[in-house]
């Protein structure tokens, strides 16, 4: 099969090249920012010691360390280098901890709470659309304009309703945090049900977020779909409704699939304000300290993992196309 | 006077738009095709020849409605049955349709032979896989397909390919009657030829009995239906065989149509019907005169109040017009003379 | 032309969605001439003033006074004072006290003041701390107070002197007209955290964050429509180059690009115009490629390929042969670029990045501020909801409008 080696060939390719330009962004821009965090750690450490001359050497022992005394260029590669091997640099704000364990910790949360409620979402999403394209009649009227209205409520602003509405005001959920502020992280039962009351409102907020745009991408399609060209000459072939209607969701479907992969891919970019929002100890509140703080080796390490994991969704799709679907198999034979 | 295969007698069908207003696209049309003969029709776009082509198939969903006049097939009145019953009994099998966008009438997920199964299964459940495959692997092969098409998707087929497999799959149950909207105005010329030689083929053959040809391109017309009817904002405005079309157009419309396909210095303007000055009228508010009269240049004040009769004439011919048979000949004649 | 508007107004969806915005629109362009001001002016000293009509007392003492005798002033004057959480304390303290309060309906103000009058007395019950017993010393007392009290008296202090003279009594069936108060001040929606007039800053928050994705729809959607020109006509390696960098941006999430560029920039330097040039300049993609799919379809249509042979300039066939054949599609895309980008810069801001706080407030500055202080834990609801009703008002009128055109001119959607 030559034609699918040069596919993938070209696809890793790809792949490869952008990498190398998100790594780059990722590097460059956070330091462009004009501020010295090595200046704010050197005074913390340094509080209360008067010598400057001393100040000056703690100061440039933390630089050494930072190795921000050499140019920008020498750091790149200091820092591909490091990152090749696993190692993400040390956190300005949070000094000592590394990067590598910063994230460490935070991701499980991320992943553990949007996961799990893309899937949700997705599936909830996805019937809602199809019965809403099938029915038609009064959903379109009333409920429609309805649900256009709630998925334009933006993220943050749903999520700051079910806070006030159920933890504030009704007070069955908690307010803030991945588990209750007094606990240490262990599997302990009490540990596990603080988790789980805490996990429902970021939870529910990201379905109902899902759930909304699905819903209304899935009714588009199948109604697009319902009104293919296709569609109507099986009709005029004596066809069934019922058989042309699966037709229609399964070429409905293909999309939506594709929007779940790409919905993972992104999961951690866009539940970051929503996690912020509660408090919650993933990633999102990771760069919201990182960003108030200036501790840029942090903001690079959050935006890089976001952005690899988009690309390896967006390669890992690629690949399943290239053996699934038919169209871009043609594609094949016409290159 | 072979046997009427299709007769449709006065029918009306409307649909209706987003907005909810009606747009009476087939307004009274009356036409019979004979056992072994095509008609083609003509008009312009937005005349409503799809919707005539939609509104014979009996079976009708939104935005279509039927509103009345009779569909008889093989002599049999197809428009009282039930929807159901027209989809087991008559659609496929009785009256076949090839769609205006055979590019993408096929479903672009499934096999071919999935939707051949689907297809024949709508009809007789009976039917096992092997036959079905054998049946449509011997009418694949007539019209020149391989086999392996029917193990492809629709997206894997040139344009040619899939033309050939809708008419395939369109006929594979033996219609009585085929209507074709426009089954060429995708392709190049050398491929709307080799398409039209095809259906004409299996109607030779015996596959199909009967066919209709709908299009806006006149010179297709003239060289492959026995008949032409010109079809003008909603109604049939003349029918006649291809050749009285050709040289002895009555109606000022078709007159209008035909005369510049016989100057040949106009060639290019004769292939497309908009050549005649002016716009259709609105079908949401039919005019009450005659349809034609604004853009008519021999119109009389009474056009436009009265809405001519269809007139029979020299037997099998139809016009719809105020004027007399001779009456026209005579204008045209001098007309002319005086160029 | 004529024709196609008179189809988008037939468009319901298209309809309501213009009507409610140039109702926000109407809104930001009038309001301030009723209200005029500078919207980040702290008119409050604390924060979160409740949304109401305030007047002042010391100008409410010197205004001429009406005399009303109305039968329910001494109940309503005691149902303010017995908000819901004391009328539960009142009964927790009886319990504990040991008396008989099963049946006492808390809101039968009646019946818990007699149970209460019967009750009470200034004691340390156990369980409970000195400071719950002062509160409920004070609560009796207003309780009492309020029900024996004949008047109060204003008194004056001399500045030299510091002597009090007394300056005039106000007795409980005293009513000043608000209109004869020298200073009122109504807030429809309180005060913010700042003590900053909530309506004021919002309706200058909306018109800037409208601001915001105007110029972010106009960056991205001249970079999307030049690209995608470019790419779609030339074709060839122009094509390639383009479509990789298209490809490269559309795989980084335009969030994340945004972030760090917003990062890049310092604080005193993101105003909100660059604010919004950054998101534009993030966000074209999608724009970009569906214009080069729609040119690549009309590249060889006939009319196209005429121009060409008549010997027309690109620049010409461009503008006469392909605009307007993609124009309605571009419109759509701007009016999303629009909604796409008030919600970027919201959510910028929400993570500390938005455009710098001194110079004007935008819906994502407000709504930031009102996280920073609790106004949602601390029931300030004036502080957070209006602004997220407003962002969601303004992004639900732009997605009518577009799914509205999307009905007129893309007939087979059908819906």
């Amino acid at each position: 099969m030559k034609g699918y080696k040069k596919y993938f060939g070209k696809k890793i390719l790809w792949f490869v090249l952008t990498l190398i330009v998100a790594v780059i962004l990722n590097f460059i821009l956070p330091r462009l920012m004009p501020s010295d965090p090595v200046a704010s750690i050197t005074a913390k450490v340094a509080e209360g010691v008067t010598d400057a001359a001393a100040v000056q050497a703690i100061y440039e022992r933390y630089a050494e360390e930072f190795g921000i005394n050499k140019s920008l260029f020498e750091q790149f590669f200091i820092f591909v280098g490091n990152a090749l091997r696993g190692n993400l640099g040390t956190s300005f704000s949070q000094y000592p901890r590394t990067v590598n364990n910063i994230i460490a910790t935070a991701l499980p949360w991320s992943l553990a709470l949007q996961f799990p409620a893309i899937i949700v979402g997705w599936f909830l999403g996805n019937i809602l659309g199809a019965v809403a394209a099938y029915v038609r009649k009064g959903w379109d009227k009333v409920v429609l304009p309805i649900a256009i209205f709630i998925n334009n409520i933006p993220a943050f602003g749903l999520a700051v309703i079910l806070l006030v509405i159920f933890a504030v005001n009704l007070k069955i959920a908690p307010v803030s945090g991945g588990y209750s502020f007094d606990m240490i992280p262990n599997f302990s039962w009490p540990f596990i049900k603080s988790v789980i009351s805490h996990y429902q409102l970021p939870f529910w907020s990201q379905v109902l977020i899902t759930i909304g745009g699905q819903a209304i991408g899935m009714r588009s399609m199948s109604i697009y779909e319902l009104n293919a060209d296709y569609v109507k000459y099986s009709r005029f072939l004596g066809i069934k409704d019922g058989k042309i209607v699966g037709y229609v969701f399964r070429n409905a479907m293909l999309p939506q699939i594709t929007g779940l992969a790409l919905s993972i891919g992104t999961m951690l970019s866009g539940g970051l304000v929503a996690e912020i929002i509660f408090s919650y100890p993933g990633l999102g509140t990771v760069l919201y300290s990182a960003v108030t703080s200036a501790d840029y080796p942090l903001i690079s390490a959050t935006t890089l993992i976001i952005t690899i994991m988009v690309l390896l969704v967006t390669l890992f799709l690629d690949v399943i196309y290239g053996f699934i679907d038919p169209r871009v198999k043609a594609a094949q034979f016409d290159a | 006077m072979g046997k009427a295969m299709l007769e449709v007698k006065n029918l009306k069908t409307k649909y209706v738009t987003r907005f909810h207003e009606d747009v009476y696209s087939v307004d009274g049309v009356s036409l019979v095709i004979e056992e072994g003969r095509s008609l083609g029709v003509a008009g312009e776009s937005g005349c409503g020849k799809s919707t005539l082509a939609l509104s014979m198939m009996g079976y009708y969903f939104p935005p279509l409605h039927y509103m009345s006049g009779d569909i008889l097939i093989d002599g049999n009145n197809i428009s009282g049955l039930a929807p159901d019953t027209v989809r087991k009994t008559i659609l496929g099998s009785e009256i076949a349709y090839i769609p205006q966008a055979a590019m993408n009438a096929l479903n672009p997920t499934a096999k071919i032979i999935r939707f051949v199964e689907d297809v024949i299964h709508a009809h007789d459940p009976k039917k096992t896989k092997a036959e079905i495959r054998e049946m449509a692997e011997e009418r694949f092969a007539i019209l020149g397909l391989p086999k392996m098409v029917l193990d492809k998707h629709a997206v894997e087929l040139s344009g040619g390919m899939k033309q050939r497999t809708v008419i395939a799959i369109s006929t594979i149950l033996s219609p009585k009657v085929l209507i074709a909207d426009e089954p060429s105005s995708a392709l190049d010329v050398t491929s709307q030829k080799i398409v039209i030689k095809l259906m004409r083929e299996l109607m030779e053959k015996g596959y199909i009995r009967s066919m209709m040809f709908i299009t806006h391109e006149l010179p297709l017309l003239y060289n492959v239906t026995d008949d032409i009817a010109v079809m003008y904002a909603g109604q049939l405005v003349e029918v006649g065989t291809a050749k009285e079309m050709v040289f002895d157009p009555i109606h000022p419309y078709s007159h209008g149509l035909m005369g510049s396909i016989l100057v040949p210095e106009e060639g290019t303007r004769g292939t497309n019907l908009t050549a005649i000055p002016g716009t259709p009228p609105n079908l949401k508010r039919p005019p009450a005169g005659c349809r034609f009269a604004e853009r008519c240049k021999y119109a009389k004040p009474e056009c436009f109040f009265a809405a001519p009769p269809e007139k029979k004439f020299e037997g099998h011919r139809m016009y719809r017009c105020i004027f007399g048979v001779d009456e026209l000949r005579d204008i045209y004649k001098k007309e002319a003379e005086q160029q | 032309m004529k024709n196609t508007l008179k189809n988008i107004f037939h468009s319901p969806r298209f309809v309501v969605g213009f009507i409610i915005f140039v109702a926000l629109l109407l809104t930001m362009i009038f309001y301030p001439i009723f209200n005029p001001g500078d919207p980040l002016e702290r008119i409050g000293v604390g924060t979160f003033a409740k949304p109401g009509t305030y007047f002042s007392m010391y100008d409410a003492t010197s205004a001429k006074t009406e005399t009303f005798r109305l039968a329910d002033a001494e109940e309503n004057r005691i149902n303010a004072l017995l908000t819901g959480d004391a009328r539960t304390r009142m009964i927790d303290w009886m319990s504990r006290h040991g008396d008989d309060v099963a049946g006492l309906d808390p809101a039968d103000t009646g019946a818990l003041m007699e149970a209460w009058g019967r009750y009470y007395e200034d004691v340390r019950l156990s369980g409970m701390t000195n400071a719950d017993r002062v509160y409920f010393r004070r609560l009796n007392n207003s309780i009492v107070n309020s029900a024996t009290a004949e008047e109060l008296l204003v008194m004056e202090e001399d500045p030299e002197t510091g002597d009090y003279a007394q300056k005039g009594t106000i007795s409980l069936t005293d009513y000043v007209n608000t209109k004869d108060v020298a200073n009122v001040k109504t807030l429809p929606l309180g005060t913010d955290n700042f003590g900053r007039d909530t309506l004021r800053e919002l309706v200058s928050a909306a018109g800037v964050s409208l601001r915001v994705g105007l110029i972010a729809g106009i960056v991205a959607t001249l970079i999307g429509l030049s690209l995608g020109l470019l790419a779609g006509y030339l074709g060839g390696v122009a094509d390639d180059i383009i479509m990789f960098i298209t490809n490269i941006f559309t795989v980084i999430p335009s969030f994340v690009l945004l972030i760090l560029i917003s990062y890049s920039i310092s604080q005193e330097a993101r105003g909100a115009s660059l604010v919004a040039v950054v998101i534009g300049f993030t966000g074209w993609t999608w724009t970009c490629r569906s214009v080069r799919s729609q040119v690549i379809s009309l590249r060889n249509r006939d009319h196209v390929n005429l121009s060409k042979l008549s010997g027309h300039s690109m620049v010409r066939i461009v503008l006469t042969d392909i605009l307007p054949y993609i124009a309605s599609y571009v419109v759509m895309a701007f009016i999303l670029q629009v909604s796409a980008g008030i919600l970027s810069e919201a959510q910028l801001s929400m993570l500390g990045l938005g455009p710098k706080t001194t110079e004007t407030p935008t819906l994502g500055l407000m709504m930031n501020w009102a996280m920073l202080y609790s106004a949602h834990t601390n029931g300030s609801w004036w502080a957070y909801f209006p602004v997220i009703l407003t962002i969601t008002l303004i992004s639900f009128s732009l997605n009518l409008m577009n799914t509205g055109l999307d009905q007129v001119f893309n007939p087979t959607l059908r819906d």
